[in-house]
């Protein structure tokens, strides 16, 4: 009764996001002030690759590299976009797309550093601006990194804004992502994104899985190392496949049950907007200096050999210990687990990959070996297995299952 | 009256459209220049494609870049003249053109970009 009633909610729940979802789909294109007829600001989400460019928060202040910006600009934007940043500078003005006047603060404040970086970088080379006949030029040949930042700090001056040029400061930088939240994650993960919506409680009552807490640093699902936040391709991956799960609703185009459904039909644009929102939620993703992901090497070939290793693995590395000997999730310290939130959590049953919820693939496999699943019992190996090492466990583990064998095999 | 007032309105109308659409500019990167033919071909994208363009100069076109003010107390830029062997490959430029028959045919030329 309890597995019907759990069904029933869940299933509706994401019937009802669904429906919320197609009714009103959230527009990317959003252009209230007519800027993209005037200049060449699209109002879309910077590609992926570019989604973690955030300019660390004190350098948007920062006097001195404002005023290396200032040099860049006038050495090489000013002829067209003007000494004032208006758009009107004499080789602007002979273009047939007008650059955009950089001193509307309402249009500047809807624009993401990820954006400007992106935009600086890849000029008039790259969609949607490639086909509205944008000349401007891409400077990721021409300029460091820094100096890129250095003139997206000076431009930023323009609009009149004195403090960081940030999601907390203008709260437009997000609007698309929110309404997108608030019809298809609110429920879950709660208004603030702490992972305490109204159903959050009743999907797994008093013990995990429970919704993420997106204002936390503690994320499962990363490539990043143990301890650090997920990448936005991290963030990308989660909200696309979603996460399995031995029960859930299931989900049209991808095997398994979810217990987080997948957003695959959701349009890419959309969902980058939606990850920005998701970060805005956690200033920790502008105070980060650094991003370093582990790497997931080419998988070898799988070999009887390889298989043994790994298997003699799972036994140092003390896996039995909650997965069990033939990993089905019953080991003896499987009944005592616990999450970061005191909750009780189940050892994985390793002979059904399809419940993984961080994937099955093999390299799915190894990148939650090698970071870890943060707030749960399962630590990073990444310090403790060589690369090599590793494949031998994920093909060992992947062999418990009955179509491991051809799953590992499988590229 | 008042129709062949409108009617004359209407045609005033759209030939001023007509003759401002055929005068757009074209902004892209040089590809060739024909110093002897007098012609400059850019590579230009607009619409979504991507086209190679010949472009025709006029006898007396203006090819021009923007430089910095030198004369002391002024800021902005300046007009500076360059001959058309001046342009090179890959200089992003604007040319102000219009149509005459199947031809593009400038009197400005300005200098976007030296690269």
């Amino acid at each position: 009764m309890r597995r019907t009633t759990w069904w029933l909610l869940a299933t509706s729940l994401g019937l009802a996001a669904l429906l919320a979802w197609t009714a009103r789909p959230p527009a990317t294109l959003a252009d209230p002030n007519g800027d993209e007829e005037e200049g060449e600001h699209a109002h879309v989400p910077a590609p992926l690759e570019y989604a973690d460019a955030h300019m660390p928060l004190g350098v948007w202040t920062d006097q001195a590299f404002i005023a290396r910006g200032r040099e860049i600009y006038t050495a090489k934007c000013a002829v067209c976009h003007g000494d004032d940043g208006d758009g009107r500078g004499p080789a602007g003005a002979a273009l047939p797309l007008k650059p955009p006047d950089l001193r509307k603060a309402g249009s500047i404040a809807e624009m993401r550093d990820n954006y400007w970086f992106w935009r600086v970088s890849e000029g008039g080379l790259v969609e949607p601006f490639k086909g509205r006949g944008s000349a401007m030029p891409a400077w990721k040949g021409e300029l460091s990194v820094e100096d890129r930042w250095a003139v997206i700090a000076y431009q930023h001056t323009f609009s009149g804004h004195q403090g960081p040029h940030v999601p907390w400061e203008h709260p437009e930088l997000t609007l698309v992502g929110r309404d997108i939240y608030v019809m298809a994650c609110v429920m879950c993960h709660g208004r603030d994104g702490k992972g305490d919506g109204s159903v959050a409680g009743t999907l797994a009552p008093r013990r995990a899985p429970q919704p993420r807490d997106f204002t936390q640093t503690e994320f499962k699902f990363r490539s990043t190392p143990s301890g650090q936040l997920p990448t936005s391709a991290d963030l990308f991956r989660t909200i696309t496949e979603g996460v399995r799960a031995s029960g859930g609703p299931l989900t049209f185009g991808l095997r398994g049950h979810r217990i987080m459904p997948a957003f695959n039909q959701m349009p890419v644009e959309q969902r980058l907007e939606l990850i920005e929102y998701v970060k805005s939620l956690n200033r920790a993703y502008w105070e980060r200096r650094e991003i370093t992901t582990v790497a997931v090497p080419p998988p070898p070939p799988v070999t009887p050999e390889r298989v043994a290793r790994g298997k003699r693995l799972y036994a140092d590395a003390e896996c039995l210990a909650c997965h069990g000997e033939r990993g089905r999730g019953d080991g003896p310290s499987a009944p005592t687990l616990k999450d970061n939130r005191n909750l009780p959590i189940a050892a994985t049953d390793l002979t059904k990959p399809a419940r993984f919820k961080n994937g099955s693939r093999p390299e799915d496999v190894y990148r939650t070996l090698v970071t870890g699943l943060a707030g749960t019992p399962m630590p990073s190996y990444g310090d403790s297995l060589e690369p090599d090492q590793a494949w031998d466990l994920v093909y060992y583990v992947l062999s418990l299952s009955k179509g491991g064998e051809r799953a590992a095999g499988a590229r | 009256m008042k129709g062949v007032r409108a009617s004359i309105l209407g045609v005033v109308l759209v030939s001023l459209t007509a003759a401002i659409a055929d005068e757009a500019p074209i902004a892209g990167t040089v590809k060739a220049i024909d110093a002897a033919a007098r012609t400059v071909t850019l590579e230009s994208t607009a619409k979504g494609k991507t086209r190679q363009v010949v472009v025709h100069l006029e006898p007396g076109a203006r090819i021009v870049k923007f430089v910095r003010a030198a004369e002391p107390g002024k800021t902005g830029f300046v007009e500076q003249p360059l001959a058309l062997t001046d342009l090179e490959p890959g200089w992003v430029v604007s040319v102000e053109a219009k149509h005459e028959g199947d031809k593009e045919v400038a009197d400005t030329v300005k200098v976007v970009l030296e690269r």
